[in-house]
């Protein structure tokens, strides 16, 4: 407890009156990280071509790296010798490793899943490997992340066989503890287990209950987020803020839609992370609270306007939709470009949440929010049920 | 656009200054100097943002119209120019119809129009087509539309039809440019082509002459026609069509030469009184993973080669920066092992980072040799530049032979990206 606890204080400034929406401080090793925050996934040590100056700028606190691809390239080695991959990186605010399961089960078909750890081959030289919660932990040690995740047993969100999941639950929890003993740097890192059960609300609440009893400084709820319905989706992470530690983060894995970012703060999430601003970037996309711009449209080509004329960031400053238009898919820069604007947008939507938050005002902006999207009051079911369980009430004004 | 020479070195170097531009009054642009090479306008890999970190005074930028005649309908719709469209006002421009650096197939020129090859494949433009453009981007200097891309080993019936069809294009160019106040705003540089065939050059030049009074400079063209082969010219041949280019105009013109030669042939090329380049060398390395670092400093013997192939494996653990002592951001903040990983996952930070340093450190090449222009050390600075040169003959590296243009992932990158996206 005492060396742990070093390593992460959560100091909660505000709560929301009617939701479970808060606004907290979260000091870590690297920074202090004001929550709710969203974490843009820099997967091998960079953010689609930008630097970490402009990072900084963009107000980026804390950026996602992800072990599997980082053990591979540049390799431990290259980390131990460089000192982690803050320096490597030249990144000095707060990083968060994944564990890999998740990209090896994801993109290796070969991947074999026992006891022991997640057995694949590598693409790399096509090796046999073994990845166990000790590997795991010893990399991302390696790596140098103020949080670092455990190793999970991964099974699909939309996965049917209640035995597997069952398994694959319970095997998470006995992972966790493998992780927490090999932990070699408590007071530098901290270890999040993830919240498991897929759809299942009784393995759900099994495994949040055996986690909240870990020597932890926060928590991951995993396993959603891959195809299942809305309307299912949000009555687990509703059911994960319920019974974690409310002094401690939650960090919802695999989330960032803006209206889902909006829903599950209100549900009391306070971390997010997702690969979608920065990839829709790259196919020309530009994120806007209505939902996204595809800027490769021919109704672009004379729009003089910025992409968003609220948007304070420096491509909306400069350029137009008109000449972003012509280089989209053609210039790296236009990739840039909208990266920039995007994260700008996701960073820009976390900060007037947390402002809202502060100023008692949280409910009122979920309402304008949600009837600017859907002007017709047309809202769909999970949105109105998700919020009414919070205590904000959509359909009133 | 006014250009001023400051000072003349012991050879036919000298210093200048590109002043009084119409578009950017206060802009002040010191010579020899390169331009930076633009894709759509962008200077490549670099946002305006970034740019602005890289560099903090005016730069001249390059345009050429095969890879940004696609922002035409917007420039227009904007109208005011081409620079401010693409977020780069304050920068001063200079547009051409195509890289001399590019491939691009041979021949398909019409009486009357130059083919433009652009992403989307071939456009016929003619001179009046070409100006009607110029008129649409407010370009500070305008190269005029040529036939250019010929070899110098290319036979006299094509030299001479390059010829004849730039004198037509050339006059087209005057004419309208005579007419128009919003042409005038920009300088027209003649072309000068026709190099491979002495006779024919000399035809080509005293037309320039017949226009002397509308030009502010020229470019010499005709020398490449865009492979890599071409570019195998010995610097004795560059030097004897440098001298006779020099002695047949007029020395207040502004002298540029385009292509992505090495640093032993631009300075040469200053040697002879040349004050323009277009910047594609940088760029070009940026595209095949290489990073320069010359040795400026002429009292040190240098023994390491000047180009870093930074795809090796052995720059691995590599934890020094390109270049010790380099003030550009990607050396003040990054590493050799860093670069090679961005570089080996084809992470789009590689290109920016080499961009970075490649262009500082070439911009920096400039500054040195404008500084020993001034302490009249030229061609001891020359010397030592060359020297290095000499010893990367074999380098780049094959697989790297060929490769120009953009550095777009292609199609067989698919697999990669998006695993890296995961
Ligand atoms: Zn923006
Ligand atoms: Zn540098």
């Amino acid at each position: 407890m005492v060396n742990t606890s070093k390593a992460l204080t959560f100091t909660v400034q505000s709560e929301c009156k009617h939701s479970r929406a808060r606004v907290a401080i979260m000091k870590l090793p690297h920074y202090d990280v004001q929550t709710p925050v969203f974490m843009p996934v820099g997967t091998q040590g960079t953010m689609k071509g930008l630097l970490t100056d402009q990072l900084e700028n963009l107000n980026c606190e804390i950026i996602l790296g992800n072990t599997y691809h980082l053990g591979n390239r540049p390799g431990v080695d290259v980390l131990k010798k460089v000192g982690g991959l803050h320096k490597f990186m030249g990144w000095n605010r707060a990083l968060l490793t994944d564990s890999g399961g998740f990209q090896m089960v994801s993109l290796l078909k070969l991947a074999e899943i026992t006891e022991e750890g997640v057995k694949f081959r590598s693409p790399y030289d096509d090796s046999e490997i073994m990845l166990t919660p000790e590997k795991s932990i010893e990399i991302q040690n390696c790596i140098g992340a103020d949080i670092v995740m455990q190793l999970d047993d991964v099974v699909q969100t939309t996965f049917q066989d209640y035995d597997r999941i069952k398994e694959a639950t319970e095997r998470t929890s006995r992972w966790l503890d493998r992780c927490l003993k090999a932990h070699k740097r408590p007071s530098e890192q901290n270890i999040f287990p993830i919240v498991q059960g897929l759809l299942n609300p009784e393995l759900r609440r099994k495994s949040a209950e055996e986690h909240i009893t870990k020597d932890v400084n926060g928590f991951a709820i995993g396993g959603l987020s891959g195809g299942e319905a809305k309307d299912d989706f949000w009555p687990m992470v509703s059911l994960g803020t319920e019974i974690l530690d409310k002094s401690k983060p939650r960090y919802l894995m695999g989330v960032g839609l803006a209206i889902d970012l909006l829903v599950c703060v209100a549900l009391g999430v306070d971390m997010f992370d997702c690969v979608f601003p920065t990839r829709t970037a790259r196919f020309g996309c530009a994120l806007v609270n209505k939902g996204q711009l595809n800027l490769k449209q021919k109704q672009f080509e004379s729009d003089l306007n910025p992409i968003d004329s609220d948007c304070e960031c420096t491509t909306c400053a400069n350029y137009t939709r008109a000449y972003l238009h012509c280089i989209v898919s053609v210039e790296t820069v236009a990739c840039h470009l909208i990266s920039v604007h995007n994260i700008a947008f996701q960073m820009r939507l976390m900060r007037t949440m947390r402002e809202n938050i502060k100023q008692g005002t949280f409910p009122k902006f979920v309402k304008k929010f949600v009837n600017e999207i859907h002007p017709d009051k047309n809202f769909p079911t999970w949105i109105n049920n998700s919020l009414l369980s919070v205590g904000i009430n959509i359909l009133e004004d | 656009m006014r250009f001023s020479i400051k000072q003349t070195g012991c050879g036919g170097e000298r210093i200048g200054y590109l002043t009084g531009f119409i578009r950017s009054p206060g802009a002040e642009i010191e010579t020899p100097t390169a331009a930076l090479f633009t894709q759509g306008g962008s200077v490549v890999n670099l946002t305006a943002e970034v740019l602005s970190k890289v560099f903090s005074n005016t730069k001249l930028l390059w345009l050429p119209l095969s890879n940004s005649i696609n922002l035409e309908t917007g420039v227009k719709a904007q109208n005011d120019g081409v620079a401010k469209f693409a977020g780069l006002q304050g920068h001063v421009t200079c547009a051409t119809l195509h890289s001399l650096s590019e491939d691009t197939p041979s021949g398909h020129f019409e009486l009357d129009r130059a083919p433009l090859w652009t992403k989307n494949g071939k456009r016929m433009v003619s001179a009046d087509r070409y100006m009607d453009v110029m008129e649409i981007f407010k370009p500070d200097i305008i190269l005029a539309i040529a036939d250019g891309r010929t070899s110098l080993n290319e036979g006299s019936k094509r030299i001479s039809k390059a010829v004849c069809r730039s004198n037509s294009m050339l006059k087209t160019c005057v004419n309208r440019y005579m007419s128009s106040k919003e042409l005038q705003k920009s300088s027209l540089i003649g072309v000068v082509v026709g190099a491979g065939n002495p006779k024919k050059c000399d035809e080509s030049l005293r037309n320039i002459l017949t226009h002397v009074d509308n030009l502010t400079g020229i470019s010499l063209q005709g020398i490449l026609d865009g492979p890599e082969e071409s570019r195998d010219i010995d610097s004795e041949t560059l030097k004897k069509l440098f001298e006779k280019v020099g002695e047949a105009l007029p020395k207040d013109f502004v002298y540029i030469l385009e292509g992505n030669w090495n640093p032993s042939i631009i300075l040469t090329a200053v040697e002879h009184g040349w004050d323009l380049f277009d910047g594609s060398y940088p760029l070009k390395l940026t595209n095949t993973g290489v990073a320069m670092k010359l040795n400026f400093d002429v009292t040190k013997e240098n023994d390491t080669l000047y180009l870093l192939d930074m795809v090796d494996e052995r720059y691995k653990a590599d934890l020094k920066p390109i270049l010790e002592g380099c003030e550009c951001l990607a050396c003040k903040k990054h590493t050799r092992a860093y670069i090679r990983h961005l570089l080996n996952t084809r992470e789009m930070l590689a290109s920016v980072l080499l961009s970075i340093h490649n262009l500082h450190h070439f911009d920096q090449m400039f500054y040195h040799a404008r500084q020993h222009i001034a302490s009249n050390t030229f061609a001891v600075f020359k010397q030592h530049i060359t020297k290095q040169c000499e010893m990367v003959k074999d380098f780049p590296p094959n697989r790297y032979k060929g490769s120009n243009g953009t550095n777009i992932p292609t199609e067989n990158q698919a697999p990669n990206i998006k695993r890296r996206n995961l």
